[in-house]
């Protein structure tokens, strides 16, 4: 009996020990390749949370490459995809990141004067970022201001890169037509036989949903204007309202139109929604989605060319008053710890390098507006839309307070499902309203 | 003879036949009963070998067929899924946190739990059955109703984010369990011996690290086993008191790409894949005493 | 990193090293005292670790969270009942209540049914271990990981493309439409509820093999040459006898699927009504960072298993009169 378990013993001991240094060489380790600093370097460590994942977490690499070259300095980039994470790290007291996303507006003022977050004018030249920067993500009139990181004149989020969004994008070999300038010419527009009209994918996991509130938002801002719109993501404006209502409908309308039925439109992951846009014969005619769906485009069909075969417009007019509301979408980030290293990292990010690297990956415009190298055409005229835009609008969810935003998006996905639920949606919707933005 | 309740008792016909006829028809009958045991273990091997295969195929693959598709030629396996997973997304980094907070975790737990059984089963004293139930009702207190205030405790002494948070939790969570069972492993070892063992002037320490510890051998190993997968596997604990830290386990490293924007189908796959991979071989290699240990600790008494 | 290697490195050697430690020290210093003293303090040296783990992490937390179960979303102001009216008001934890109610009773009945049904015809056959180790397979690995396994099992495409997932891809070879299966509101907490049956039952069948073992044989034969029938053999002596054993699985599985959390989590994240209370505590402090209300929750699913305490310490109390 004794020997035979001896035998077991060593055997889960070799085991244990395998696993082990399997785990060891496995993981790659930045601090042990670390040598002594060349002269100029800060060295130092610097802890980064983001929300990317996938393309994007690959192209913000590329840009910490020749930042930790020049500076040495060994920087720790973890994902958190949930940034009700970091208000709770902030709320118990914990140690936060140096670097991190913004938290959801309605924490901003209080960060901002408890000095949670810092700054930008104490370590970087804010003429300068000011003047490089698209207007619409440093400048504000009064009401909108906390809305991009501004708190009492001063600003605190560094905008890194931009989506537009509301684009309807096409197959161009397939629609080769003008593209509509009000919804119902739209959603009026037939199909080739066999195909729907909207593709739609709104699954993303515990984030699923958001692709239909920015749709959703689209349609208010040009149904109902840039103040009822911004009255609504910040609490202001009731969901049981004939605006808000008229806008789910609108959506309704669409998703009645979406390829393969709502099923199919609920069960599709978002990275995945465009894929019968271009199969052969197509299964839809437009997908609305963001500057950054194209990433996803080539993921599935690498030899797609810009212009040639994918083309978008922007989503068409409701009420011509409106016009020249377009949505935006900027990643920023917020200095949470000064330091050194954090002030050297958020200094390199205004930088035109910095910007570029992430333009040239593909996928996104910058922050500055003298970044140009966008891989394909298609890039420069989504640039003109957000330069040439009256008011570029911020993406309403992130605006809202975490559980109003996930109450928001779940009520979508119920509403997909079963359209005729839309008052009772809408009455929770306000229910949540009451009770979760700061009074 | 044994009595049915409502019984009826009927005997069986006995019906002559032929002798050649006999293993035929005992295959026959038993047939069903061979299907139905087949389709149960269909039911409960397929789904996983569906993932096992998905993830070694390469994500376009995934998208357009289904994962039985790539059992014939041509398969189209591919590694690439594991290339990617180990190389980003923190999933290497994942595997070492996992085994860096289930390994001790485990050997804080048994030891601490193994003093205190001993005490409860060969020791007197006032207070013994009142604290012993107090661990037995503990046994069913939901970890939920401690999140909270354990998360601001961590906080305030600053160990949130740390291994050593995440194993003192483990530890204060698990011991009612292993407390139970090794009190029953440890209550049943023959009386006689430990008490040779005074005769010869042995103390508590002496009978405790040379009798009891020795012969609770098995009930141990497989306590050892049941916490050390316990502990590889939990969300909840890492997700709650270090969801966020570069510290978080594999678990909840797959669990937030699942949950996330960017989540492709690479990543569950492979990464799914390697968080089972552990505690599969372990339960494979060292099955009897995990059986063991679900058993004694449920049947015993 | 190699910090975090050399610091549970250090925790693997030096606990047992620590705790040895305090054991002998503690011997020399009781040897200084009177053996009736002695008899009685020493207990109380090995038993303070784990005691004082248990109440550092479950006694102590468990009344901090009755109390912060009356106060307000930040735990600064008493606000009395409310957290427990919105917990029994509000739809989304009355949906979850509900659910939960739904696992309680399919998941422990199906569990403990499934796991006898089972343990009884694997006995049969000669290649029962293998079979066993089949049933026995998801139990190692994590619920997420399941979870993972049956997110590809449940995938939907439109119908008429090709299906990508096996359930849907089997439905479609008999001419059946895809189903939505974790969309549609019919199906999906089934197939959540499935999930779990599907990781648990491995385990009941292990626990009641072990004790059908343990039936006399000759019983069964008797009963048998009695004329009894298969059905009968298992409904009328089979089950009655492993009836304390069955009580065991049932009690744990009833405290499982209060607790279920991970399948959830990972397949629906709660949407399309398939909540469950572990999940809603866990996005009260996750996404509303409402401490108050999370509180309640947990107050909620501990009165829930009160019963199954009473119960467990009962039979505790019944065991120790046999020792």
């Amino acid at each position: 009996m004794s020997r035979s378990s001896n035998g077991r013993r060593s055997r889960v001991a070799a085991l244990g020990v395998a696993t082990l240094v399997l785990a060891a060489c496995a993981s790659s380790s930045p601090s042990a390749s670390q040598g002594p600093l060349a002269s100029g370097q800060i060295g130092g460590a610097l802890t980064i949370w983001t929300a990317w994942g996938g393309g994007e977490l690959a192209a913000f690499q590329k840009v910490l490459e020749p930042f930790k070259a020049t500076t040495g300095i060994d920087v720790s980039l973890t994902t958190v995809r949930d940034i009700a994470q970091l208000a709770i790290n902030v709320e118990a007291g914990t140690k936060l990141p140096d670097i991190a996303s913004p938290p959801t507006a309605d924490k901003r003022e209080d960060w901002a004067k408890d000095g949670v977050m810092k700054a930008l004018e104490d370590f970087i030249d804010i003429d300068a970022y000011t003047s490089a920067t698209y207007p619409a993500l440093v400048t504000c009139p009064e009401a909108t201001c906390v809305d991009i990181g501004i708190v009492d004149g001063k600003h605190y989020q560094l905008y890194v890169k931009t989506q537009v969004k509301g684009l309807q994008w096409y197959n161009a070999k397939v629609f080769t037509d003008e593209p509509p300038t009000t919804y119902d010419e739209m959603l009026a527009i037939t199909p080739p036989s066999g195909a729907s009209l909207f593709c739609m994918g709104l699954e993303s996991g515990s984030d699923s949903g958001w692709p239909a509130s920015d749709m959703v938002g689209n349609i208010i801002m040009r149904q109902s204007g840039a103040q009822v719109f911004t009255d609504w993501y910040q609490g202001k404006h009731k969901w049981n309202s004939p605006e808000i209502k008229a806008a789910y409908e609108l959506f309704g309308q669409m998703a009645d139109k979406a390829y393969g039925g709502t099923n199919t439109a609920l069960s599709t992951a978002f990275q995945r929604g465009h894929k019968p846009l271009f199969s052969d014969p197509p299964g839809c005619l437009f997908y609305e989605q963001a500057t950054f769906v194209t990433a996803f485009f080539l993921e599935d069909y690498p030899d797609l060319k810009a212009v040639d075969d994918y083309n978008f417009f922007v989503d068409p007019g409701i009420d011509p008053a409106n016009d020249g509301n377009v949505m935006g979408f900027a990643d920023s980030f917020v200095m949470y710890n000064d330091t050194p290293q954090a002030r050297a990292f958020m200094n390199f990010m205004t930088t035109k390098e910095a910007q570029e690297i992430f333009v040239g990956a593909g996928g996104t415009l910058a922050a500055r507006a003298d970044v140009t190298n966008f891989p394909d055409p298609v890039f420069q005229t989504a640039a003109d839309v957000a330069a040439n835009a009256k008011n570029l609008l911020p993406t309403p969810g992130d605006q809202m307070p975490s559980d109003m935003k996930k109450a928001y998006w779940k009520s979508l996905l119920d509403f997909v499902n079963d359209q005729s639920k839309l008052d009772s949606l809408l009455t929770h919707l306000d229910e949540v309203q009451a009770a979760s933005y700061p009074q | 003879m044994t009595e049915l309740a409502g019984g009826k008792a009927v005997l069986a016909p006995a019906r002559p036949r032929p002798a050649f006829l006999r293993p035929l028809e005992r295959t026959l009958r038993r047939l069903p009963l061979h299907l139905t045991v087949w389709v149960v273990m269909a039911i409960w091997l397929i789904p996983t070998l569906g993932l096992i295969v998905n993830s070694f195929r390469s994500v376009a693959d995934m998208g357009n067929a289904g994962w039985w598709t790539s059992l014939f030629p041509p398969a189209g396996l591919t590694l690439e899924s594991y290339e990617q997973v180990l190389n980003t997304e923190g999933v290497a980094n994942g595997f070492l946190n996992s085994l860096l907070i289930t390994v001790p975790a485990t050997v804080i737990q048994v030891t601490i739990a193994s003093m205190a059984a001993y005490a409860f089963a060969w020791m007197r004293f006032p207070g013994r059955d009142f604290f012993f139930i107090v661990i037995v009702g503990l046994l069913v207190v939901p970890i939920q109703m401690t999140l909270v205030p354990v998360l601001r405790v961590f906080a305030a002494t600053g160990l949130a984010g740390t291994f050593l948070a995440v194993w003192l939790a483990h530890t204060g969570y698990g011991l009612p369990f292993q407390v139970y069972l090794l009190r029953n492993a440890m209550g049943g070892l023959p009386r006689e011996v430990f008490e040779s063992a005074e005769i010869d002037g042995a103390n508590h320490v002496s009978k405790f690290w040379q009798i009891a510890v020795p012969m609770s051998v098995p009930a141990i190993a497989s306590l050892v086993i049941f916490v050390f997968l316990g502990v590889w596997n939990d969300l909840l604990v890492a997700l709650t008191y270090m969801g966020s830290s570069p510290n978080r386990p594999l678990t909840v490293v797959v669990t937030q790409l699942v949950t996330s924007f960017g989540g492709g189908w690479q990543f569950l796959t492979a990464a799914a894949v390697l968080q089972m991979s552990l505690p599969l071989v372990v339960f494979l290699a060292l099955q009897r005493y995990f059986v063991r240990g679900i058993t004694s600790g449920s049947v015993k008494g | 990193m190699d910090d975090r290697i050399l610091t549970a490195v250090a925790a693997v050697v030096g606990v047992p090293i620590v705790l040895a430690g305090y054991l002998i020290l503690s011997e020399r210093l009781l040897g200084a005292l009177s053996a009736p003293v002695q008899q009685r303090l020493r207990p109380y040296v090995w038993v303070v670790p784990a005691v004082s783990f248990a109440t550092v992490f479950m006694v102590l937390p468990t009344l901090n969270t009755v109390v912060l179960s009356f106060m307000d979303r930040k735990s600064e102001a008493f606000v009395g009942f409310d957290n427990y009216v919105f917990f029994f008001t509000n739809p989304d934890t009355l949906g979850a209540l509900k659910n939960s109610l739904l696992w309680l009773v399919f998941f422990t009945g199906f569990v403990v049914i499934g796991g006898l049904l089972i343990a009884v015809i694997f006995d049969r056959i000669r290649y029962e271990s293998l079979a066993k180790t089949a049933v026995f397979l998801p139990l190692p690995i994590s619920a997420v990981a399941a979870s993972i396994i049956w997110k590809f099992m449940f995938e939907y495409q439109p119908p008429g493309t090709v299906q990508t997932g096996t359930l849907n891809a089997s439905i479609g070879t008999l001419g059946f439409d895809p189903i939505p299966w974790l969309i549609n509101s019919t199906t999906n907490n089934p197939a959540l509820i499935f999930v779990g049956i599907w990781t648990a039952t491995g385990f009941a069948m292990v626990i009641i093999s072990a004790s059908l073992k343990a039936i006399s044989g000759e019983l069964l034969e008797a009963a048998r040459m009695d004329g009894a029938n298969e059905l009968q053999l298992l409904l009328l002596i089979t089950t009655p006898l492993l009836y304390p054993t069955l009580t065991v699985v049932a009690t744990t599985m009833v405290i499982t699927a209060l607790k279920v959390f991970d399948i959830p989590y990972v397949l629906t994240s709660g949407a399309y009504d398939t909540d469950v209370i572990a999940r809603q505590l866990f996005s009260q402090i996750a996404d509303a960072g409402h401490y108050g209300r999370a509180s309640a929750v947990g107050v909620v699913m501990l009165i829930a298993i009160i019963p199954l305490l009473v119960l467990n310490i009962r039979r505790f109390r019944a065991q120790e009169e046999i020792r």
